[in-house]
């Protein structure tokens, strides 16, 4: 298990750790990675300031991100010092943050590292890019939570998808919202890009497909339903974030085989799941992962058991 | 001193040639920026710099791929200065600090042998730079060459120590079998790092330290790299739109077909060419004559470009020149208005010419004043204008005036006038006219000679109004009744 695990976590070149919730396991899925690296080069960054040692909305303490000798890091100026890493400093980015610059360094001991990287597409594409001409074989984004990691797709080829406990109390809920998620983000990349017409509908019913620019919503989408202008056909969106479809509108489509779309390719590694929360529940953990390997037809590991 | 705002930069094209200007170093757009002009006690550097800059712009094709490399690293280089300060001040600098004032040296020291390339065709005066060898060595004690910056394990005994425990911790901790063990190694290991980043402190302190002696240099070398980007600009600038090193004169102001870069381009969009426009003026007023768009006040603008140009350290736009040094350029331009003071145009003029007239007054100066009081009534107005030319001809400066007002002229120094419509038959244009669609005013435009003349003794009143009447084909009544007035 383990070693086809890191087998397709090592197939993409550029990847994130994306959240559906805080303490959902994704620092220990980060650290696990670290820790199994097996002397590849890695760069890592984050969306925005991450890798705090105590949640500051939970008081839970958190695990710290720590990794291995020449492993390269993009984090804001201020977060250096409170690393304990013998540093060596690499490139000075010129993106700005409110910590700082973005510094890359290299890492000369394992140790620990806070994280705070850019929090702009382009920007995070940049210093990815600039991982790879100093030598990375790897790029690792410490990711975004719920939604907003939907955009994940276009600074990664690959995904990993934390969930747990946490996200909510009700373990139906928590598979279900994270099932949803999921199948967004494995929307396919379409092969051709639609032109853009006049509207949805015209464009749908002239050459049955359209490119939506901006987000797609049960208010454009229903209507068409109900005037059986949707059917048999496929509809593109920018990235997976531009949908706000409900599920139900999901399902609706697919009956219609209405397909889905994206720009952009990005495919789902595996799913991690943490069935203890930080608010004090927690699921069975055999019913939880047997409910999620249910509902998702990639690799689903419980960060708990497998991760430590 | 010579203070030119941003309006009358605009106006006159100086702001269109900055911005033409790519420095790359921040130190080279600071220069751009912030524009400095030289005084006339300044001569001897601006003379130096006027000689650089010549000697790029002659040898600019030899020394293309030079220019090249160097503006290449110029463009990598970062403000850093405050950094090597806070070293001359015993502050502690950090990683980052460290790592970008290395930075700044290699890139010193990759401009180096381009720079001896350049100097050894121009033989540049008043320009050189340290060698950053020792400086270098300081934050690359091992000497590696890499581009990073690394406190190597060498730096202190200590630190090498610290350094191998470090890492001992680190294995011992990845083959601990128990909880407890971990905690106790991870115990130990915070120790460890604490005491590294304690002894590193003391390196970079220490980094400093042997810095803050070479730190004057440094900042003069940083200084120099700023003079070195914006002569490279200076030079591709004459490359662009030609260049001359202007003779210095005590008082005399001499320019032969000079051009307006900002107007050059935009007549070459509409595929039209500028006319070089000659001029001599010396010590008193000028007044410059001629149509309506027969391009009076491009002159006079192209007359204020050129001396800012060359007061700035450039080649001017000409293919001869001769020209003294200001103490002060002041420039009116007709279309001032003052609405925050509530002052009529021609109110504010007249406050505007009286605070323009004091700093003239202070010294040697360069004093334009296009269609001056024409806000008012045409009789006041060319009263005004005859005394103020008047008043002007004893003035210690080189005062322009262009205007439409009569018998200015014969107040002035010298008179030049605009050849416009002169060698023009008004018959074939107007014959040119009803045979084309195009607007009248373009055509007359097109064969408007912009170039100056100047007068000899007493003048004619010039004829175009009357002529571009003629052209656009006035009612025939009123043309014979202008002209049995005229």
């Amino acid at each position: 298990m383990k070693q086809e695990l890191l087998k397709q976590l090592h197939s993409v070149k550029t990847m994130s750790i994306v959240g559906m919730c805080k303490n959902a396991g994704k620092t220990t899925m980060l650290n696990w990675m670290l820790s199994n690296m097996d002397n590849r080069v890695l760069g890592l960054t984050s969306i925005g300031r991450d890798g705090e040692s105590t949640d500051v909305v939970t008081g839970t303490e958190k695990p710290g991100i720590f990794v291995q000798e020449g492993t390269l890091i993009a984090t804001a100026k201020d977060m250096l010092r409170l690393g304990d890493v013998t540093k060596e400093i690499l490139m000075t980015t010129g993106i700005p943050t409110p910590l700082g610059e973005v510094v890359i360094m290299r890492a000369r001991s394992a140790g620990h590292v806070q994280l705070a990287g850019p929090s702009i597409t382009t920007q995070l594409q940049e210093v990815s890019r600039a991982f790879f001409e100093l030598g990375a074989e790897q790029s690792i984004i410490d990711g975004a939570l719920g939604r907003k990691s939907l955009g994940a797709r276009t600074v990664a080829e690959g995904v990993v998808l934390c969930t747990g406990a946490s996200y909510h109390m009700s373990m139906e809920k928590v598979v279900a919202d994270t099932a949803y998620i999921y199948r967004l983000m494995n929307i396919p990349k379409a092969e051709t890009i639609p032109t853009i017409g006049e509207s949805l509908e015209v464009d749908f019913k002239a050459n049955g497909e359209a490119l939506v620019s901006g987000a797609l919503t049960d208010t454009m989408v229903l209507p068409l339903l109900k005037s059986g202008v949707l059917r048999k056909g496929r509809l593109v969106v920018r990235d997976p974030s531009k949908i706000l479809l409900t599920p139900d509108t999901l399902d609706k489509l697919e009956v219609r085989e209405v397909k889905l779309q994206t720009e952009q390719a990005a495919k789902t590694l595996c799913v991690t799941v943490n069935p203890f929360s930080a608010y004090g529940w927690h699921f069975d953990k055999d019913a939880f992962m047997a409910k999620m390997k249910d509902a998702i037809d990639a690799p689903v590991i419980n960060v708990r058991e497998e991760m430590v | 001193m010579i203070s030119v705002t941003f309006g009358d930069k605009v106006k006159i094209g100086l702001q269109y040639i900055l911005e033409t200007l790519h420095g790359c170093s921040p130190f080279g757009i600071e220069r751009i920026r912030r524009l400095k002009f030289y005084t006339p006690e300044e001569r001897e550097a601006l003379e130096e710099e006027l000689y650089n800059v010549e000697g790029l712009y002659r040898h600019a094709d030899e020394l293309k791929s030079a220019m090249d490399k160097t503006v290449i690293l110029l463009c990598q280089m970062k403000d850093i200065r405050n950094s090597f300060r806070r070293c001359a001040a015993g502050e502690i600098p950090d990683h980052v600090e460290l790592f970008e004032m290395k930075g700044f040296l290699r890139r010193l020291e990759g401009i180096l042998p381009l720079f001896e390339e350049m100097n050894e065709k121009v033989a540049f005066r008043g320009l050189s730079f340290h060698a950053p060898k020792e400086a270098l060595a300081v934050l690359d004690p091992d000497g590696t060459g890499s581009r990073g910056f690394y406190i190597p394990d060498s730096a202190t005994p200590k630190l090498r120590e610290i350094r191998a425990a470090k890492k001992k911790v680190e294995e011992k901790l990845f083959h601990a079998a128990t909880d407890a063990e971990k905690d106790e190694l991870r115990i130990e290991r915070t120790r460890i790092c604490a005491e590294e980043d304690s002894e590193e402190t003391k390196v970079r302190a220490m980094m400093g330290a042997a810095l803050a002696p070479m730190v004057e240099d440094i900042l003069a070398d940083a200084e120099n790299v700023g003079r070195l980007d914006f002569m490279i600009q200076k030079a591709l600038f004459a490359v662009r739109y030609g260049g001359v090193r202007p003779e210095i004169t005590d008082g005399a102001l001499e320019l032969v077909d000079m051009v307006n870069p900002e107007i050059v381009d935009l007549l070459s969009e509409q595929r039209r060419t500028f006319v070089p426009v000659s001029i001599s003026l010396d010590r008193g007023a000028t007044v410059i004559t001629g149509a309506n768009m027969g391009g009076k006040s491009v002159a006079m603008k192209t007359v204020a470009l050129n001396a800012l140009l060359f007061q700035a350290g450039f080649l001017v736009c000409a293919r001869e020149a001769k020209m003294p040094l200001f103490c002060s350029v002041k420039m009116l331009f007709d279309d001032l208005q003052s609405i925050q003071s509530g002052l009529s145009g021609f109110g504010s003029e007249i406050v505007h010419f009286q605070k323009a007239l004091d700093e003239v007054e202070q010294g040697y100066s360069l004093f334009l004043l296009d269609e001056f009081a024409r806000g008012t009534n045409p009789d006041e107005g060319a009263v005004i204008v005859q005394a103020v030319t008047k008043y002007l001809g004893d003035v210690n400066a080189i005062s322009l005036l262009t205007t439409h007002y009569d018998k200015v002229a014969e107040h002035a120094a010298a008179h030049y006038q605009i050849i416009g419509l002169r060698d023009i038959d008004p018959e074939a244009i107007r014959r040119e006219l009803a045979h084309t669609t195009e607007d009248g005013v373009h055509v007359i435009a097109r064969h408007m000679n912009y170039g100056l003349y100047r007068v000899v003794g007493k003048s004619d009143c010039p004829r175009d109004a009357l002529n571009i009447c003629r052209m656009l084909s006035l009612k025939e009544e009123i043309l014979s009744k202008i002209e049995e007035q005229y």
